[in-house]
């Protein structure tokens, strides 16, 4: 085991095991990646794009809940955007600033309870925070302030159910399995 | 030129056409990456690539706006197509130019990103070609038992991490051992400083880009 502990407690080990779950769970959506670009290319963009958004989001609450301390969650998801840019996302550098902002919406959830509950609840606040910030963002980024309101409100809870499922109900069926082995201290 | 500059530059005009509705500006900076990009000679394979690849969402993008757009969805929708465009040509100035080992190894040296995180995803890059493999034997052994495994199987993920939690102990132990030290200062093999035109023409940039927004020649 790796002892030294550098810099702000983040040891090399950690850095590697966030990298490597950010490319396994890139390579277990491969497949799906496909089919969203199929949808993305038609007017049914938006809710491809709602559909699917848990996904991406799943390393960042994964790697809070391995490590269980500030930060965990916003570095898991960028080094997951890193990792995607390093095996060539047609995103290029643009991968990263999305990396960063889902990292900051679902770090900001486990952040309200002050890194103490990472628990069901502090799942479920993480899925609402990732929710609204990555939905501000769309706002903006991606052209969904032109939507009419009630567009909008189904987005918004398309993509909660997304976000509800992966990085909450998934992520929590996962730990479940990790605190049953009995594989972290 | 240096690879944090040209991050820098990259992910700060991402951000700022994040929130701009310039279509001019989206324009402009497609045709300026594609001249640079034709400066730097890559190679014609991966130049078709990325002219072609923002083509599908960007109609996307472009369509669903048009028909469920409201107010001036018409600008909004050409907004958003040259805007996908804009993203994939400025991502592609770095990394189409840039290899991700220099990229993280310029951090570490401009930006004082500490050793810990620079070789510790170094290392983990090396792993991409034996992950893809590991899925495959994930799903094959459990496969023999009689059971198929999805994406939202849990067990699937849990299988990763067990995965990458062995991996990543061997690894930091094998690095350790070679005399990795986390924190420990370093001496460089290939030194990447930064030189004055790098900042000077970053700046020019950025500025220019400002002053185009505020005196745009088109909408």
């Amino acid at each position: 085991m790796q002892t030294t502990s550098k810099p702000g407690g983040w040891r090399l080990r950690d850095v590697i095991l966030l990298t490597l779950i950010g490319i396994f769970f890139g390579f277990i959506f491969w497949a799906w990646a496909f089919v969203y670009n199929a949808i993305a290319a038609t007017p049914l963009k938006p809710f491809a794009n709602d559909i699917t958004i848990g996904a991406w989001l799943m390393a960042g609450p994964m790697a809070g809940f391995l490590l269980r301390k500030a930060g965990a969650t916003t570095l898991g998801e960028v080094f997951a955007a890193v990792a995607e840019m390093a095996i060539g996302s047609q995103w290029g550098a643009s991968t990263i600033l999305s990396g960063i902002i889902q990292g900051i919406g679902s770090e900001l959830g486990f952040a309200f309870t002050g890194y103490k509950a990472w628990n069901r609840f502090g799942l479920f606040l993480s899925t609402l925070t990732s929710t609204i910030v990555t939905f501000a963002w769309d706002l903006y980024a991606n052209g969904y302030g032109s939507y009419h309101l009630g567009m909008l409100l189904t987005l918004l809870i398309i993509r909660f159910i997304s976000i509800g499922f992966f990085c909450g109900i998934l992520v929590d069926a996962i730990t479940h399995l990790i605190n049953k082995a009995g594989i972290l201290k | 030129m240096n690879a944090s500059v040209k991050l820098g530059i990259v992910l700060l005009l991402s951000l700022e056409i994040s929130f701009t509705k310039s279509i001019s500006l989206n324009c402009l900076l497609v045709i300026s990456s594609l001249i640079y990009l034709l400066g730097k000679k890559i190679n014609l394979k991966n130049f078709i690539y990325t002219a072609c690849i923002p083509l599908l969402p960007a109609f996307g993008s472009w369509s669903s706006i048009y028909f469920y757009g409201t107010g001036d969805n018409h600008h909004m929708a050409w907004v958003m197509f040259s805007r996908i465009f804009a993203y994939v040509w400025l991502g592609a100035t770095l990394t189409l130019t840039t290899h991700i080992d220099e990229i993280l190894k310029a951090l570490e040296q401009n930006v004082k990103l500490p050793n810990t995180f620079v070789y510790g995803m170094l290392a983990a890059f090396n792993f991409i070609p034996k992950i893809g493999q590991e899925i495959k034997t994930i799903k094959i052994a459990a496969q023999m038992r009689g059971v198929t495994l999805h994406f939202w199987s849990p067990q699937i993920f849990f299988k990763a991490i067990l995965t990458s939690l062995r991996w990543s102990n061997n690894l930091a132990q094998a690095m350790t051992s070679h005399g990795f030290s986390e924190g420990a200062p370093r001496t460089y093999y290939q030194v990447m400083p930064i030189p004055t035109w790098n900042m000077g023409v970053a700046l020019c940039i950025i500025l220019i880009v400002q002053l185009y927004l505020m005196y745009p020649l088109w909408p």
